[in-house]
């Protein structure tokens, strides 16, 4: 009997030697270390910041949503059950709405991916790619402070301005707004660093002319003119882009086409396209025409010659839907080549030059692919009302407003209901934070 | 050597000893025959017989044997001495006092409710079977004190929540640990649809013989860091010596939602909808804007007025049907079970149905050692539909416009509606959810010495779940010829205890009771899934057709317990009672830095009855004072929570690294501190009987998501961080009104008071905002945080805020009046009162709960009661709508697009407070005289209810449905279109053969 006694506690003994099991460690993830500890690591560190920038929040559309919505009045309905995105187009937003909260992370995500691949940055060794890898991280910080600045920033109380890693982030955390002037400084440094830095050629991600068109419009947007017109100018002479043939396949493909300069890629199984969910019919993969478009739109045209004023279709309910967004996997336009021309010709509009070209020329490029009439001379006023046209639902409107000073829905350009509020998520846990005014 | 010789003789048995005849009658105190009541040979306790049905029996026992121990269920034990030779023995056998010498589990043995130091919730198969709902946990509601259990809505498969003496947590786990027969069972939910599914949907009340429900620290301390919301043991049947008894239950019935919500029709939505436009666009305008939107609508159609709240809703039903084989002898003891239930859900397309079977066998292979098996497997197959938050779930039918047919004149579900149509979903997807279920123990027993045993058990469970959803050509927002996606969850857990038992009598009224042991515990994981587009047809639904796959997911995860624990319990003179235990506990949940645990209780007791002071009063027939203090951890905070996390992710088909989770090397457990103090009393030899419990938990360490500044680039950090204080108080009466032999009327009654307050919390007491909802000091977890409504400003019809909390000024400004504290989404008082009425085969028994202090923030107001804001069918109540300067009402003027009042605020919080008659059920047993004819036992008729009534001033669809689209759904008291609770009417027959 003894025997089976010390038998039972040896296998007990045997047992508890197994503490070691206690480390168990996940396979699907990795740690900081790891993350951080080689130069394909920090390559890939880069994609994470990529698709970050392509969520739904970001560039994967509700910022271009919601700078569209804020800048229209009745050019648009918003037929969708999410009140947040109506809260923009009735410029009545709230503190707590959660969208207005989500893109704000997420573009401080990628800030904050970007500031931990430059932190890190000597880690690559590879001379070339090191620059490269620079160069994007710097261009998708000042595009992501770009657009927060502009979207939660007034003329002086800019965004917080966070330009290293975070070691710990049990950590103090809160951090004030910097001004609006030094969140520009900083931004245009990002990218003259990042225009140094980058290759002509990188696929599908950002490269020289990427950075320098974003440039020319961070210019245009600061009134910038001349610094503008070079950026522009330098991007349609060098980077080997042209029109595409018509207006229609100018949007909606799979791969990046000639005119495409930075786009956010979208596939069946990555990415995401909300532009699609809030324009498109249910057939096209949306929710059904969140969004429509009203008489006021087409009233922009002058002739029904012109492909954009008929480019639409028509869903369920007979309302108006843009035949800009209808593929569902198609990627989403970030900067494109009309954009540089429009800024070209505004630019020497405003300088009295021709660089590059007439303002005539370029904004008769433009017409003449969608069959518009072509003009005998034009306006600054002419060319931003080319703009509206070209550009319309790829979010522009708002900031085309505020940069010229002129009004929407009643509202001066400088009204309060203009900027969007600092989420309440924020103000709640950074008691640094100072909300916009208004809110 | 000696002993294992006397080891063989035993199991000889007795032939070859010198024998003598035993002979004797077991009858009751009024000389009626006990039939099969055991008969065992004190020394050899392999030599046993049953009483015959007349109450006789004949056992040869052994020359040297003293004594015999008989043995009968719901009697005391007694031991006859023997004299020398043969013997006639008559003896008649007491009555046991049911209540006090209750046995209760404890964990890694059990104790008794007289000698019990803790405080512990017994319920056993008479508490629930029965009852017409689909899973086990709704059986208990109502029946154990300070025990809160709320199924999430009425979906036949949603979630369950309980919570044990209110909240012990704010981020981590706070759902009580669930123990099937000693081993921890898997109660992940593994729903891939987005709603919470009850991951113990497939355990079959059928199978349980009973329920202790663990509450305090003392009990459950020898659970240690996985105790700390409390524990359920659940007991499954176990046969019993005697002759084979066979149970069969069939019942069947009828379910319809508890209450529905009043919506407009389609003149009161016109009417309304066309004042709305005028006030918002002008006379021409506004007319212009609803008149076309009232053509789409009609789709082609006059006079539609269409009451989607009933196109969401059917006539459910429910059919069970168990049969259940128990017996054995003296050395094998066996059930087998098998159950089957079959339910129709109240709402459209959502069907359950199950099949469980069970063998627990147990045999003795020596008066020393015992071996046994307890073996149940089960599968359920569900019929699912979308989660609260999702168009095509029924619910969200009631945001259409009644102006919509539902249906076009072919039959088909009409597509063009204000939101997509749920009937093209509920016709033409399939989401399907099969779970399987193993759970399973070996044990054995040793019995080295007399006074020394020790148990081995290997437990196992397996929860294997897949989904299988399809989406056809014909389903809304479909734009790629089908969709398809399966899942497969796979969980299993495997545990390992060992452990020794000591126990020893030190007089007769004194005794010693010591267990010391190991556990080790492993879980393991592992998900797949795949997702397909591109299908041929309709014909094709499995993904193996789709032509492009476009996700796929394969993890795997593990955690790992390794424990140890003992407890000591003295019973001294059977008055003074005393327990300690400890145990400790390292898990790979937890922080490198944090690793281990250590896990102390104490708790005492003195039965004051036993003093002789006492002894012989009439009245106060049993007081029992007891309190305890112990610590429990709560370990339910996931399995990486402690990790620095970069994840794979995907950016055109090229991989990249991301940053998922901040880590944070301290993470530990949560450490609750409970104080528990009792009295038990009985009068009258138990004619009025009852508990009375104070407590006061104190959990430090919270587990907080911290939210960091999004600026930040993260949103949320996990830290030990914060204190939440919970104090109770219990009470328990349960009265035996009239004690009659042919009318016995039972009534058991309990109400829980539960206060409990955040002490501290991250960031120097920083409120943390999940709006509605707030997390500050001095408030309970989740507290609503609301700019209060103050209704239609009189003069213009604009909605009002006040500006600081109601009775301030108030202002249409939303963004000048601040938040307040407006509610608590949990209730503070819960009460049960069962009562139970027999007479001459005729019983009636009925049980009430009540929930009081609780809201619900309804967060699909802001499109049902916006004053008409959108094209969104509205609440009736919003008829009452300002309409000229002088109006007072809560309703705000109708505006189109308005956004009159559909800030968040009050107007959508409500009170939840409730009765509600949670079952009933009147059965009458057939008289043995007429059954025994057929050859039957028993037999027994009934008819039952469930949720048959309820008591509420709550106006939304139910005081108890949450939404079940977020995790947090139940903890932050939100409702988004959840349904309401099925109500069940059912018939049925027991017979035993």
């Amino acid at each position: 009997m003894k025997k089976s006694y010390i038998y039972i506690m040896t296998l007990m003994l045997a047992f508890t030697a197994c503490e070691d099991r206690l480390n168990v460690d996940p396979t699907l993830s990795i740690s900081e270390d790891a993350a951080t500890s080689s130069q394909e690591n920090i390559q890939k560190l880069l994609l994470g910041a990529y698709e970050t920038l392509g969520n739904r929040d970001s560039h994967g559309g509700y910022l271009q949503i919601f700078s569209e919505l804020l800048g229209m009045d009745d050019q648009v309905s918003w037929n969708g059950t999410f009140p947040e995105p109506r809260e923009a187009l009735t410029k009545t937003m709230y503190a707590n709405n959660f969208l207005i909260g989500e893109m704000w992370n997420n573009a401080f995500k990628v800030v904050s991916q970007s500031n931990l691949i430059l932190d890190n940055i000597d880690k690559v060794k590879d001379g070339a790619l090191k620059s490269t890898i620079e160069g994007e991280a710097r261009f998708l910080r000042a595009l992501c402070h770009f657009e927060m600045v502009r979207l939660y920033g007034g003329e002086s109380k800019g965004i917080p301005l966070r330009l290293t890693s975070i070691s710990s982030y049990g950590d103090d955390l809160t951090i004030k707004r910097s001004s609006t002037a030094e969140v520009y400084v900083s931004i245009l440094d990002d990218l003259s660093k990042a225009i140094e830095a980058l290759p002509t050629e990188n696929g599908e991600f950002a490269n020289k002319y990427a950075a320098l068109g974003l440039q020319a419009r961070v210019n245009l947007y600061l009134g910038k003119y001349k610094e503008a017109l070079d950026a522009a100018n330098t991007v349609l002479t060098e980077s080997g882009k042209s029109l595409s043939a018509s207006y229609a396949d100018a949007y909606n493909h799979d791969v990046d086409n000639e005119e495409d300069i930075f786009m956010m890629q979208v596939t069946s199984q990555s990415g995401e396209n909300q532009l699609i969910s809030m324009y498109a019919s249910e057939d096209n993969g949306g929710r059904g025409g969140d969004i429509s478009l009203n008489q006021s739109f087409f009233d922009l045209f002058d002739g029904l010659e012109d492909e954009r004023s008929t480019f639409y279709y028509e869903n369920e309910r007979e309302d108006k839907l843009t035949n800009k967004y209808t593929n569902q996997y198609g990627n989403v336009p970030v900067i494109r080549l009309p954009e540089m021309l429009l800024i070209r010709a505004e630019c020497n509009a405003r300088l009295n030059s021709n660089v590059g070209a007439s303002p005539l020329e370029d904004v008769n490029a433009i017409r003449t692919r969608s069959n518009a009439k072509e003009m005998s001379s034009v306006t600054v006023a002419d060319i931003l009302k080319e703009r509206q046209r070209e550009l319309a639902f790829e979010g522009f409107a708002i900031y085309d407003i505020i940069r010229t000073k002129s009004s929407i829905a009643g509202l001066p350009y400088n009204d309060p209901k203009l900027v969007m509020p600092i989420p309440q998520a924020e103000m709640d846990s950074n008691k640094l934070m100072e909300q916009n005014d208004g809110y | 050597m000696k002993h294992i010789l006397l080891y063989l003789f035993l199991l000889m048995g007795v032939s070859i000893m010198a024998q003598r005849t035993i002979t004797g009658k077991i009858t009751d105190k009024n000389g009626s025959p006990l039939i099969g009541a055991s008969v065992i040979e004190k020394e050899n306790t392999l030599n046993g017989t049953l009483t015959d049905t007349d109450g006789n029996f004949t056992l040869k026992v052994s020359d040297k044997s003293k004594a015999l121990v008989l043995s009968y269920l719901g009697f005391d034990n007694k031991e006859i001495a023997l004299s020398g030779g043969n013997q006639v023995v008559d003896v008649t056998l007491d009555a046991a006092d049911e209540l006090l010498n209750e046995v209760i589990i404890i964990g890694y043995g059990n104790s008794s409710k007289k000698n019990l130091t803790d405080n512990v919730s017994k319920l056993t198969t008479k508490d629930i079977s029965n009852i017409a709902v689909s899973n086990f946990q709704s059986t208990m509601s109502g029946k154990a004190a300070g025990v809160r259990i709320n199924q999430t809505n009425g979906k036949v498969d949603g979630g369950i929540n309980i919570r044990i003496r209110g909240n012990s947590s704010i981020s981590a786990g706070s759902e009580p640990l669930y123990v099937l027969d000693g081993m921890p069972l898997i109660n992940v939910n593994e729903s891939t649809n987005g709603a919470r599914m009850n991951p113990l949907l497939s355990l079959s009340p059928s199978e349980i013989e009973s329920i202790d429900i663990l509450k305090d620290a003392s009990s459950a301390a020898i659970y240690g860091a996985r105790g700390a919301n409390g524990v359920v043991l659940i007991t499954t049947k176990k046969g019993k010596s005697g002759k084979a008894n066979i149970s069969l239950n069939i019942s069947s019935g009828v379910s319809s939602p508890t209450h529905l919500l009043q919506f407009l029709n389609a003149a009161e939505y016109k009417e309304l909808f066309t004042e709305a436009a005028i006030n918002s666009l002008g006379e021409e305008d506004g007319k212009n804007e609803v008149n076309s939107t009232f053509e789409y609508f009609a789709n082609g159609k006059t006079g539609v007025d269409t009451d989607w709240n009933k196109l969401a809703f059917r006539d459910g039903s429910q059919s069970d049907i168990d049969l259940g084989i128990s017996g054995g002898d003296s050395k094998t003891q066996y059930f087998f079970g098998g159950a089957l239930n079959k339910t129709k859900g109240i709402l459209l397309g959502n069907d359950l149905q199950k099949m469980s079977a069970r063998i627990n066998l147990k045999h003795a292979l020596s008066s020393k050692f015992t071996a046994g098996i307890n073996l149940g497997v089960s599968k359920t197959i569900v019929e699912r539909i979308d989660n609260d938050n999702s168009f095509t779930t029924p619910l969200q039918a009631i945001a259409q416009s009644p102006l919509s047919p539902a249906f076009n004149d072919d039959g088909t579900p009409n597509s063009n509606t204000l939101y997509a149509n749920f009937l093209l979903e509920d016709r033409y997807a399939s989401y399907t959810t099969n779970v399987r279920r193993v759970t399973g123990k070996v044990f054995m027993e040793y019995n080295f010495i007399k006074n020394l045993k020790f148990n081995s058990d290997l437990g196992y469970d397996l929860s294997d779940q897949t989904e299988n959803n399809y989406r056809g050509l014909n389903t809304p927002f479909m734009s790629t010829n089908g969709y398809g996606y399966n899942s497969n969850a796979k969980s299993e857990n495997y545990i390992w205890s060992n452990y020794f038992t000591f126990t020893k009598d030190i007089n007769d009224k004194t005794d010693l009771n010591v267990v010391v042991g190991q556990e080790f515990n492993n879980s393991d994981r592992l998900f797949n899934s795949v997702t397909g587009i591109q299908f041929p047809s309709d014909n094709f639904t499995s993904i193996s057709s789709a032509a492009e796959i476009t996700a796929g997911k394969g993890e795997n995860e593990r955690y790992n317990f390794l424990s140890y624990f003992g407890r000591a319990t003295l019973n001294l003179e059977g008055k003074y009672l005393l327990k300690a235990s400890i145990r400790r506990d390292g898990s790979s949940r937890f922080g490198a830095n944090n690793r281990y645990g250590i896990f102390p209780a104490v708790s005492a007791g003195w039965i004051v009855s036993q003093e002789s002071f006492l002894a012989s009063n009439p009245t106060l027939t049993f007081l029992k004072v007891r309190g305890s203090y112990g610590q429990l951890g709560n370990s339910e905070i996931g399995n990486f929570a402690s990790r620095t996390l970069y994840n794979g992710v995907s950016y055109n088909k090229i991989s990249g690294i991301k940053l998922d989770q901040p880590g944070n090397n301290d993470l530990t457990w949560e450490k609750s501190n409970q104080l528990d103090l009792g009295v038990e009393f009985g009068l009258w030899n138990d004619r009025i009987s009852g508990e009375i419990d104070i407590y006061s938990k104190k959990t430090d360490g919270l587990l907080f998501r911290v939210p960091l500044p999004g600026s930040s680039g993260q949103a949320e950090l996990n830290k030990n961080i914060g204190s939440l204080e919970g104090k109770g108080i219990e009470l328990v009466l349960n009265t035996k009104n009239i004690k009659e032999k042919d009318f016995q009327w039972n009534t058991s009654f309990n109400i829980a008071n539960n206060k409990n307050k955040i002490i501290s919390l991250p960031n120097n007491n920083a409120d943390i905002i999940d709006v509605p909802n707030i997390n500050r000091i001095g408030q309970p977890v989740l507290a609503f945080y609301l700019v209060e409504f103050a209704g239609a400003d009189p003069t213009n019809g604009d909605a009002l805020y006040y500006k600081d909390g109601k009775g301030s000024e108030t202002t249409n400004d939303y963004s000048e009046a601040n938040r307040v504290i407006a509610g608590n989404p949990q209730p503070t008082w819960i009460g049960g009162l069962t009562n139970e009425v027999s007479m001459k085969g005729i019983s009636l028994a009925f049980t009430f709960v009540g929930e009081w202090g609780a809201s619900i923030f309804n967060g699909g107001g802001v499109y049902q009661s916006s004053s008409a804001d959108y094209f969104d069918n509205q609440t009736r109540d919003q008829l009452d709508r300002w309409q000229k300067a002088g109006d007072v009402t809560m309703v705000p003027q109708a505006r189109l697009y308005g956004q009159n009042g559909t800030a968040a605020s009050t107007r959508y919080l409500q009170k939840a407070d409730f009765i509600r008659l949670r079952n009933i059920m009147l059965s009458y047993d057939i008289p043995s005289s007429l059954t025994k004819k057929a050859g039957i036992k028993s037999a027994r008729l009934f008819l039952a209810g469930v949720n048959l009534l309820t008591f509420t001033d709550y106006t939304g669809y139910d005081p108890e449905s949450r939404n079940d689209s977020s995790s947090t759904g139940f903890a932050s008291g939100s409702n988004f279109y959840s349904a309401p609770q099925a109500k069940t009417m059912s018939v049925g027959v027991n017979v035993n053969f």
